[in-house]
């Protein structure tokens, strides 16, 4: 892992940490996890420290863990240049003069050094107004335009994503309201100022009298949530389905159990599949391609992602190079990753660097579906169940084993035709998988 | 006084000496016995014993059918073992057991048996008399020979409920029997020192009943003396005053030091006044009962208790969750509404819809009775019951002595026994006089009786500012009513709201506290005629909007609706919601409202600290915090007493123009 997304804190900034207390939440792809502290310490967070949904790097500076009295850097005398002159103290040099707890957070908001202030309170006391006589009235003023934003639009905000903490409040004393947040989102774009806030039932949140119970919300869950929210909001999901001759896989699959040996794995639907797809995936690589602000991104290596059920909710381990991989190497690895993930030991690696994924639900008896992307990837592919059905087969009805794929993909990334083409060359290859499985 | 021992023969059957013997063993051994439990820690709370006073609720009991009712005071256990109630039930509720007699929700002092017409001991000293002699305004009115019975101490004879209870009981003549255990003492206080005239029953020739003075240590005496005075009663010659003089042997609860305030021979001198040894000693030299006979009675009653008690042990404690329940009766279903008729049909004014609620109602339910000062042939001060006194007559449209806290507490016992009263108080500040009676007994009594007894009274008066009626006349008060369980309180703003839910107070089995407002009675609107009902905890949307939501009470809902007359420019358009019962407050209306209009404004004239606002306020900042786009606001009556002056006056109600600039300042927000 090299980058991760920053989920949010777990402590407050001044609380005391001990050893091995979670820190803060940091999500990987499809995993998020909670950050052990390895040390004790106060904790300080920088004004300017990650905000939740930013990206950061492995090594990347959060925040400090200080001794009690300490000061972190960005309280002190190497704050940037930028600042007034009478933030630049040589803080720390003399003992520190009386002052309540309101003082010392004005000045600090304020970044004044609270020595530099002649107190005029009971034994030299540093007062709030001592505070604000010595500090420029430009700069208490500062200190009072700090950003306020309604719960409503900071709601609606989240919703359509809008960072708020740039905009400029309509509101009497500057507050951020709705109305503020719809127009910068009409300005990017009007799809997006379109999503209403009348989406919800109200009724849902009168919490205090719904009886129950609740159930808390795992931050795996809250993952999970927000990954699928972006899936369907944040890209232009098609999906399109077709309808595959099964039976000489049936067939396949038939010649595999009656000669397996007892050490080996037979291989099962999900991992022929999962081989032919990597053979379409050859042939058809836009569909792993992926939409980023910059451009379109061309990932490494054929790493498939393979959706798996587990009691703490939905993963997709990887399976890596699977174009590379012979059919019997495909099923160990498979089982070894679903155990993995069903027991909770899949490592970061495990669930990273997929470029397409599959999802099979046929074990339901599910036969179409419409398969959620797995950002930033482009596609995903819904597997339904094999059943045994009436086909038409030169003008007679015949028995034959059928199999629905669904595919959604990312109408930024490929258009109807090329997703179109992909699926019927896996779908010839599952009518025909010893030919395609030779290749 | 009257001794009657040595003529015991003559008066009383052998069958009913016997009767009384083994009552006043079967009080004395639970007693005793719940003192030692007492001591084991097995009672969790107060325990006040009825030892050396037995032969009084004995007496009196005797001669009492299940369907005649008793009302009681903290040192009940006597007057429930008297009555029928079983000792089981008895020691299980004081243990604290579900199926003790309250179900475990009163203890020593809250003993509800309704199903043996033991219909309530209190913790508070005095309501008993005035619900006593309630019971017996109901079976005047079901005209049923029933009495009703209320035993309380020579300490309430000094409380403002004898006074107000005797009077109206001599007033109205009342099957009602008043039994004033004088034993001396008010916990340490002596009658002797608190009283001008110690003589209690010599107090009744004041209100002009019959009092009676009897030894209450003897039985007889006191069988003798209540049978004549409940006769008396059940044939329709009013109520009687009986003071039996007595003396309480044990600590005035168990636990408490005994001799700080009298001294232990005069107790001990007590003792040997046993009234159980006393009839003993009578029923043997009189050869009405041999040692042995009376042995063994002590012997059946002795397993009796010793069963009580290992009952109770076994029984099992009552359910946590059952903790709030029977606060409110079960709500009535299929109840008819209609919505709100068009401008246009019949207009009337809100003194004539609730006029027309109440007179349809006690035309459907003769049970239904008005009292009030001046309810009756002038037919109320604000018209309320005129032309009502002709159809149904002094005992349905009772007028009432200027005694608040008596007729309250009277309507108490009325509503507990079967008939429905509504208390006309004219003026809601009245209501302040008997606000013990409804917080403690109107409130609770339903859910103390784990819901064996109903409370359907309407308690009704007017509220509100103007008028120049100064300040006591103009109190709005409703947010105190509406901070107690058990209450409903209903401020309705219209004709057609008033109708509906004066008609839903009448048919519901809750206490309903029906505060008008003044200056809105001579308001005119639509009103069907039709039969329909307005429930409770339905707000109604007097005006759609989109931009801000503005919640008013009372006279405040037109105060706002011509304000928003005013407020025509773009951007603002209120939803206006008068939520008609401040308990149950629908707070989901004023919810889904806020959702739409991220704003809200309460307007209310009551007082702003703890009021309605607040509640309102606190439920939204709970549940629609994120639904909120400025912070919410109030616009509230001045926290001052109400001045008399009309430039005053104005300045302490919310205006339109307050209104006005306070949705214009949340628009801008
Ligand atoms: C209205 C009220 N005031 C005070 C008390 C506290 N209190 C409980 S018992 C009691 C004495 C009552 O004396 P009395 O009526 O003579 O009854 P006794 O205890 O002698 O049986 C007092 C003052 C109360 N329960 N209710
Ligand atoms: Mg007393």
């Amino acid at each position: 892992m090299e980058e991760g997304t920053f989920g949010e804190w777990l402590k407050r900034d001044g609380e005391t940490i001990e050893r091995g207390t979670a820190l803060f939440v940091l999500e990987g792809e499809k995993s998020a996890q909670d950050i052990e502290s390895l040390d004790r310490g106060i904790l300080r967070i920088p004004p300017d420290g990650p905000r939740p949904g930013e990206t950061v790097k492995v090594g990347q500076l959060l925040g400090y863990l200080v001794e009690a009295g300490e000061r972190a850097p960005f309280e002190t005398s190497t704050a940037p240049a930028g600042h007034l002159p009478v933030a630049v103290g040589d803080a720390g040099s003399a003992a520190t003069p009386p002052a309540g707890p309101a003082t010392r957070r004005m000045a600090r908001e304020l970044k004044v050094d609270l020595q530099r202030v002649p107190g005029s309170g009971p034994g030299g006391r540093v007062t709030p107004d001592d505070v604000n006589a010595w500090v420029p009235a430009v700069l208490v003023k500062r200190a009072s335009e700090r950003v306020t934003i309604s719960p409503r639009a900071r709601r609606l905000a989240g919703q359509l994503g809008v960072d708020w903490t740039s905009l400029r409040g309509s509101g009497r004393t500057g507050r951020i309201r709705e109305r503020d947040v719809r127009s910068a989102a009409a300005a990017n774009g009007p799809a997006a100022a379109q999503l209403s806030s009348s989406g919800h039932s109200p009724l849902q949140r009168v919490a205090g009298d719904l009886p129950g119970p609740w159930l808390s919300v795992t931050t795996m869950r809250k993952t999970i949530a927000a990954r699928m929210a972006a899936g369907v909001h944040e890209t232009a999901p098609v999906t399109i389905t077709t309808r595959c001759d099964a039976s000489n896989l049936v067939n396949l699959r038939q010649q595999f159990r009656q000669t397996a040996c007892n050490d080996e794995p037979v291989p099962g639907y999900n991992d022929l599949i999962i081989k032919l797809l990597a053979g379409a995936l050859v042939r058809h690589p836009q569909l792993t391609h992926q939409w980023h602000e910059r451009g379109i991104y061309v990932p490494e290596g054929l790493h498939i992602a393979v959706a798996v059920d587990t009691d703490a909710g939905l993963l997709a381990p990887v399976l890596r190079d699977v174009d590379r991989l012979s059919l019997r190497d495909v099923a160990a690895r498979m089982k070894h990753l679903a155990e993995q993930a069903r027991s909770g030991s899949l490592s970061a690696a495990d669930i990273q660097g997929g470029v397409f994924t599959i999802s099979n639900l046929g074990m339901f008896g599910i036969e179409a579906f419409t398969p959620i992307i797995n950002l930033p990837q482009s596609a995903i592919l819904g597997v339904g169940a094999i059943v045994r059905d009436a086909a038409v087969v030169n003008d007679t009805v015949v028995p034959r084993d059928r199999l629905t794929l669904s595919l959604t993909f990312d109408h930024r990334v490929v258009d109807g035709a090329p997703a179109a083409r992909f699926l019927q060359t896996l779908r010839q290859a599952i009518e025909a998988p010893g030919a395609a499985l030779l290749q | 006084m009257s001794s009657t021992l040595a003529s015991v023969t003559a008066a009383v059957s052998r069958q009913t000496l016997l009767v009384l013997y083994r009552q006043m063993q079967l009080i004395r051994q639970c007693e005793e016995q719940l003192a030692r439990a007492h001591q084991k820690g097995l009672i969790h709370g107060a325990c006040h014993t009825y030892v050396g006073q037995e032969a009084i609720a004995v007496g009196v009991c005797a001669h009492l059918q299940t369907e005649d009712v008793v009302f009681s005071t903290h040192r009940g256990h006597g007057h429930a073992l008297a009555k029928g109630v079983g000792p089981r039930e008895l020691f299980a509720e004081l243990f604290g057991r579900a199926n003790g007699c309250s179900r475990g929700r009163g203890g020593s002092m809250h003993l509800f048996s309704p199903e043996t017409g033991m219909m309530g001991t209190s913790g508070i000293v005095g309501p008993c008399i005035l619900q006593a002699a309630g019971a017996g305004y109901s079976f005047k009115l079901l005209e049923s020979d029933q009495v009703g019975v209320a035993f309380f101490g020579d300490g309430a004879a000094n409380n403002g409920a004898f006074h107000e209870g005797l009077n109206m009981a001599s007033i109205w003549n009342l099957p009602a029997l008043f039994v004033c255990e004088n034993n001396q003492f008010a916990t340490e206080v002596p009658l002797s020192y608190s009283a001008g005239n110690p003589d209690v029953g010599s107090r009744a020739g004041a209100y002009g009943l019959p009092g009676v003075t009897v030894d209450g240590n003897d039985v007889v005496a006191v069988y003798a003396a209540a049978g004549e005075a409940i006769d008396r009663a059940r044939h329709g010659r009013g109520a009687t005053l009986l003071e039996c003089r007595t003396y309480r042997t044990r600590a005035h609860a168990e636990g408490m030091g005994d001799f700080s305030y009298r001294t232990r021979e005069e107790v001990e001198e007590w003792k040997r006044r046993c009234p159980i040894a006393a009839l003993e000693a009578r029923l043997v030299a009189e050869g009405i009962a041999t040692p042995d006979e009376l042995r063994q009675i002590t012997a059946e009653i002795e397993t009796l208790t010793a069963d009580a008690q290992q009952f109770a042990e076994q029984s099992p404690l009552p359910d946590p969750a059952t903790a709030a329940q029977h606060i409110y009766a079960a709500p009535r279903i299929g109840i008819r509404s209609v919505s709100a008729p068009p401008p246009g049909t019949r207009e009337i004014t809100y003194i004539k819809a609730t006029h027309e609620a109440l007179a349809e109602e006690m035309a459907a339910n003769p049970k239904i009775f008005v009292m009030g000062e001046g309810i009756g042939k002038r037919g109320g001060n604000f018209n309320t019951t005129v032309g009502l006194y002709d159809l149904y007559g002094a005992v349905r449209m009772c007028d009432t002595p200027i005694s608040e806290r008596g007729f309250v507490g009277l309507g108490c016992g009325a509503a507990m026994t079967g008939t429905r009263p509504v208390i006309d108080f004219m003026f809601a500040d009245f209501i302040l006089d008997s606000v013990g009676e409804i917080l403690n007994q109107i409130a609770k009594m339903q859910y103390m009786s784990s819901g064996r007894l109903k409370m359907p009274i309407l308690l009704r008066g007017c509220i509100g500012i103007g008028h120049s009626a100064a300040t006591h006349h103009s109190g709005n008060y409703y947010p105190l009513y509406a901070h107690i369980p058990g209450l409903r309180v209903v401020v309705p703003s219209n004709p057609f709201d008033a109708k509906g839910l004066m008609k839903h107070a009448l048919r519901c089995d809750d206490p309903v506290m029906f505060l008008e407002p003044r200056e809105l009675l001579n308001l005119k609107g639509p009103v069907p005629t039709e039969d329909y009902e307005i429930p409770f905890g339905q707000a109604a949307i007097v005006q759609p909007g989109t931009d801000v939501t503005v919640v008013a009470i009372g006279r405040m809902v037109p105060q706002v609706l011509a304000a928003a007359k005013q407020l025509t420019q773009p951007g603002i358009s209120i939803e206006l919601i008068d939520p008609r019962t401040v308990a149950p407050l629908d707070m989901e209306s004023i919810l889904a409202s806020v959702a739409k209009t991220g704003r809200l404004l309460i307007v209310d004239e009551c007082f702003a600290p703890f009021g309605i606002g607040a509640e309102i306020a606190a439920g939204i900042a709970d549940c629609g915090f994120d639904e909120l786009d400025a912070p919410i606001r109030r616009v509230n009556g001045l926290h001052t007493p109400t001045p008399y002056s009309p430039t005053l006056e104005a300045a302490v109600v919310p205006q339109i123009e307050h209104i006005v600039s306070a949705i214009k300042n949340l628009v801008d927000e």
